[in-house]
């Protein structure tokens, strides 16, 4: 029986896979010409959409980063289907973050052909997906949009320059800003009061590292380090409290900043594991008490406060010769492969400015881009989200090109590394960096 | 006295390194069961605790009730299970081929199989895709399926291979000299010999396709979703869900386990039940 | 003709995909660039020499494999002789033995990175109860101790897999063949080595062979544990090949991943040849 079964099943694959090798014949001797704009033609995502555009139904990729934001997540897709009138269903699709290999999978499914119609996003990604004519341009969609004055033009700007061009490609969404998260009760027991300028952030640095009992074991460390893959945001705020840059890196300024960074390992203010200290590690020594100070955003508050209650609190990066924090973001973008791309924009300004965007950021404890819903009282009365508009007027992001994704994913957390371990300078890492950004 | 002795010498050959391997290999599970029955706070509390202060099952209520997981771990059982048959039935044949037969290209076959192992997943990522999209395959359990059995055959015809070789020819020629054909002899004779071999390379296959992340994220939808994939949900940009995560893994590793058991009553009688017919 | 099916099915659906990726070693295949993709020749292997990440990846790819494989099977072989002996309860330690390799790759290296923790890791507390430590050892983050680490795990996880496939190759040995033996008044040191390992050759050779090419290639544990890092200390081939891939620099990981074939061979062909001409 077992047999006869697997048989079957084999004869079954060997058509099925004759069929489809002398299609692929066709398809793949052409590796050159179907990178340019034409993607290929048939999207699969869009085969059981209707024809016309009123009551499309259209495919959306997201990740969450926890189970409450998946669920919520499908909440806002059935409220949307069910009040939208167009008779436009969005199929939400749950895909894993994977430390950033959402983007890998999300490109290797476009360029395979296939993939959704619209799908969350980072902007680091953008470069190598416009580069390969996977997005479809927004430009008119936005000048016709009755919203579009809703959203600041400085981040319409940013969106510009991501894809290199005078294009729009990538749809805001929310923004996360970076700033220091400390613990008044720390700050109390070693005198320190909350740093106003960088200097003397670099202090409180150095004095909330505490040995209490004095055993020669450091019991709090003043500084949470991330220098693992996405320490290169708070990193950037060092660099640029000398007054550097991510222009040039190399200069003086710059490479004092990057001393400092490595000064702070080398002294013991901040936990051994620094050098592979991601996320989740800086959070966690933090919440249990190890480190008196990291650098994050409003994402972690809500679980910030129901650790400590009133004993967490921010401050805004403060100034030193420059001053800079990091601007995170998620957006959204619509495949150029997509069928219904009208119904596909109806959807992704509903989370940018519309009911989706008010119910999104107040879950998750993102900073809205939309103006209408950064007014609301509850992005008002927060003393965290205060930090993140505190810090809004200077934040940025990382220059961004086709070599940003490599640069962040290797290069940036091997050559720290590298250099808190000693094995290089801190000038030879800068070098690296430098050259390796602008290659 | 004696007798004491030997069981002496027991403890030593046999309890003592048994004991310590178990150990090592068992410890990680019984660290991922106990992260999985602590609340969050004890995780990252000021000392390690060995057993949780404050046991709770609720990770795995909520896996069950709200995160669905059965949907998942039935997908992987799915294409586990089809996997195993089709490779095991396609590779046994072909490896007796190449023990009993001789032709043309023999060796130049057995290396290209080989050399498929030996190339990269992730080079072969578009271009998979791509098929199994033209094929109509994509998001279907199908899809895995192929994708799988391309890497399990060729590693089960080279295991299969190593098996039949060492076992003694003269069991079948015995069955061919008292008139059997080769059909038969290999059914009657090789089959009921092989058993423990092709248990031990079913178990192998089985693990690979249940456990398989970097096709199945791209060849599956919410739907057709498996296990690694599942759990690799629980990890997102704002940290490990730990709970749900080490109590899915406890979930996924104790049926292949289970299963295992009943499969290794098999993996000890392929030889004596052989010899008796033989 | 028995062959056939497992060809078809391996051909079309591998082959293809191997092919366009040994043509993408020959060119400047980055698809962070298309516009500037075209044929350079042996550009890319040229590169790659002069790369000295690339030969840290050689010499991390052999420690790794050495040592892992070769622990592996060493404690493979150890407990799947322990596992043929009779004994009560040997049914469930069988299948409980089975648990490292039964892990999930994602989970695996998600726990290990938390048994090693240089904060809240059971390792270091272990250790400092029992006094072997002062202080705790930041296992992952440090060049020192990063790469031994990750080898530890390795070792855990293919431990069962050489375990069961020998148990099941035991099995083929013929009983007379000890019971002579024991007339003779063998030791069981002389049984082992003349009679065990003797007649599991083939398994033994063709279990290392494969799970050489299969260690070589894996890049989930290492990948989930250290991404290659700290400093590229845990970056083995494979992973170099992952990382530059999935950065889409693809004509020069292609041209590392035949590199890799080609240094895989020179493990594999010796013994195709051996076993071919014996049969």
């Amino acid at each position: 029986m077992k047999k006869l079964f697997g048989l079957l099943l084999l004869l079954i694959l060997s058509v099925g896979l004759v069929a489809c090798s002398s299609k692929e014949v066709s398809n793949s001797g052409d590796g050159d010409a179907d990178t340019g704009t034409d993607t290929p033609s048939s999207s699969d995502s869009s085969d059981t959409a209707d024809s016309g555009e009123d009551g499309a139904t259209i495919t959306y990729w997201y990740w969450a980063d926890n189970t409450e934001y998946s669920n919520k997540m499908q909440e806002i897709i059935k409220e949307f289907n069910e009040t939208n009138d167009k008779g436009i269903t969005v199929v939400g699709e749950e895909y894993p973050w994977d430390g950033g290999g959402y983007s890998e999978t999300l490109f290797t499914a476009a360029m395979g052909g296939g993939g959704p119609d619209v799908s969350s996003f980072k902007l680091t990604s953008t470069p190598q997906f416009v580069a390969n004519g996977l997005l479809a341009n927004l430009d008119n969609f936005i000048a016709d949009w009755d919203d579009k004055g809703d959203i600041n033009d400085n981040l319409y700007n940013v969106m510009k320059q991501a894809s290199g061009s005078e294009n729009i490609y990538v749809m805001p969404w929310n923004t996360q800003i970076l700033y220091v998260y400390y613990r008044p009760s720390i700050f109390e027991e070693a005198d320190v009061e909350v740093p106003t300028t960088y200097e003397e952030f670099l202090t409180a640095i150095e004095k909330t590292t505490l040995d209490r009992n004095d055993d020669g074991r450091t019991d709090v460390y003043g500084f949470g380090m991330r220098g693992a893959k996405g320490g290169q945001e708070p990193w950037g705020s060092f660099i640029h409290g000398r007054g550097g840059s991510f222009e040039d890196m190399t200069t003086e300024e710059s490479i004092a900043g990057m001393k400092d960074f490595v000064n702070l390992y080398e002294q013991g203010y901040v936990p051994p594991t620094a050098t592979t200290d991601g996320f989740n590690e800086i959070i966690a020594n933090f919440k249990s008490g190890r480190t008196a100070m990291t650098i994050h955003h409003t994402g972690s508050s809500a679980e910030m406060v129901e650790t400590f209650g009133d004993d967490v609190s921010a401050f805004a990066f403060p100034p030193g010769e420059g001053q800079w924090t990091s601007m995170g973001d998620t957006e959204n973008v619509i495949f150029e492969s997509s069928k219904n791309k009208e119904a596909a924009f109806e959807w992704v300004s509903y989370l940018a400015t519309g009911k989706g965007q008010e119910e999104w950021t107040i879950a998750t404890g993102n900073v809205p881009v939309s103006k209408k819903v950064q007014a609301l009282d509850h992005f008002q009365n927060d003393r965290f989200m205060k930090a993140s508009i505190d810090g809004a007027s200077y934040a940025g992001i990382l220059p961004i090109l086709d070599t940003t994704t490599e640069w962040i994913n290797t290069i940036w957390p091997n050559t720290i590394a590298s250099s808190l371990m000693g094995d290089i300078t801190p000038e030879e890492a800068m070098n690296t960096l430098q050259e390796e950004l602008y290659k | 006295m004696r007798k004491s002795k030997l069981k002496r010498r027991r403890i030593f050959s046999l309890y003592v390194p048994i004991t310590t391997i178990l150990l090592f290999l068992l410890f990680p599970f019984y660290w991922t069961f106990v992260t999985s029955i602590k609340p969050e706070l004890e995780l990252y509390g000021p000392t390690v605790t060995y057993w949780p202060q404050n046991f709770t099952m609720e990770s795995y209520r909520s896996l069950f009730s709200e995160f669905e997981f059965l949907k998942p771990m039935f997908n992987s059982f799915l294409v586990a299970t089809i996997t195993t048959f089709v490779t095991l039935f396609v590779s046994t044949l072909a490896a007796y081929s190449f023990t009993r037969f001789e032709f043309v290209g023999k060796r130049i076959l057995m290396g290209l199989f080989l050399t498929n192992n030996m190339f990269p997943n992730v080079l072969l990522l578009i271009p998979l895709y791509s098929i199994m999209r033209n094929a109509n395959l994509l998001y279907t359990p199908l899809s895995l399926v192929i994708a799988y059995a391309t890497f399990t055959i060729p590693f089960s015809v080279w295991m299969l291979t190593g098996y039949l070789k060492d076992l003694p020819s003269s069991l079948e020629e015995a069955a061919m000299i008292d008139g059997a054909n080769r059909a038969v002899a290999f059914i009657r004779i090789i089959l009921p010999v092989l058993t423990p071999s092709i248990i031990a390379t079913g178990v192998y296959i089985f693990i690979q396709s249940w456990n398989e992340y970097t096709f199945a994220v791209l060849f599956t939808n919410e739907d057709s979703r498996t296990i690694p994939v599942a759990l690799k949900n629980l990890i997102g940009q704002l940290g490990v869900q730990w709970d749900l995560l080490t109590a899915g893994g406890i979930i996924t590793i104790i049926p292949v386990c289970i299963m295992f058991f009943f499969a290794q009553k098999k993996l000890i009688e392929g030889m004596t039940s052989g010899s008796v017919k033989g | 003709m028995l062959v056939s099916p497992a060809l078809l099915i391996v051909t079309f659906v591998v082959f293809i995909p191997v092919i366009e990726a040994i043509l993408m070693s020959f060119q400047n295949y980055d698809l962070r660039r298309p516009n500037d993709i075209g044929f350079i020749g042996l550009g890319n292997f040229i590169a790659i020499i002069n790369d000295p990440q690339f030969w840290q990846a050689v010499k991390n790819t052999l420690i790794w494999v050495i040592a892992g494989v070769g622990l592996q099977f060493f404690f493979g072989f150890i407990l799947a002789l322990l596992l043929n002996q009779p004994f009560r309860g040997r049914g469930v330690v069988r299948a409980v033995s089975l648990i490292p390799w039964a892990t999930p790759g994602v989970l695996i290296g998600l726990m290990w990175k938390w048994i090693y923790d240089g904060n809240y890791g059971v390792l270091n507390d272990l250790m400092y109860k029992l006094h072997f430590i002062d202080q705790f050892i930041p296992f992952l983050s440090q060049t020192s101790t990063a790469f031994p680490s990750v080898i530890v795990t390795i070792i855990w996880q293919g431990i069962p897999f050489f375990a069961i496939m020998i148990l099941a190759g035991l099995q083929g040995i013929s009983q007379e063949m000890y019971e002579a033996a024991d007339i003779d008044g063998a030791s069981r040191m002389q049984k082992l080595f003349r009679i065990t390992i003797p007649s599991l050759k083939n398994v033994i050779f063709i279990t290392l062979l494969l799970r050489i090419i299969w260690v070589s290639n894996s890049v989930d544990i290492i990948y989930n544990m250290t991404g290659g890092g700290p400093s590229y200390s845990t970056q083995t081939l494979s992973v170099y090949i992952f990382n530059k891939a999935t950065v889409l620099n693809l004509g020069y990981s292609s041209g590392m991943a035949i590199i890799l074939m080609l240094l895989l061979s020179i493990v594999a062909i010796p013994y195709l040849r051996k076993s071919f001409k014996e049969g």
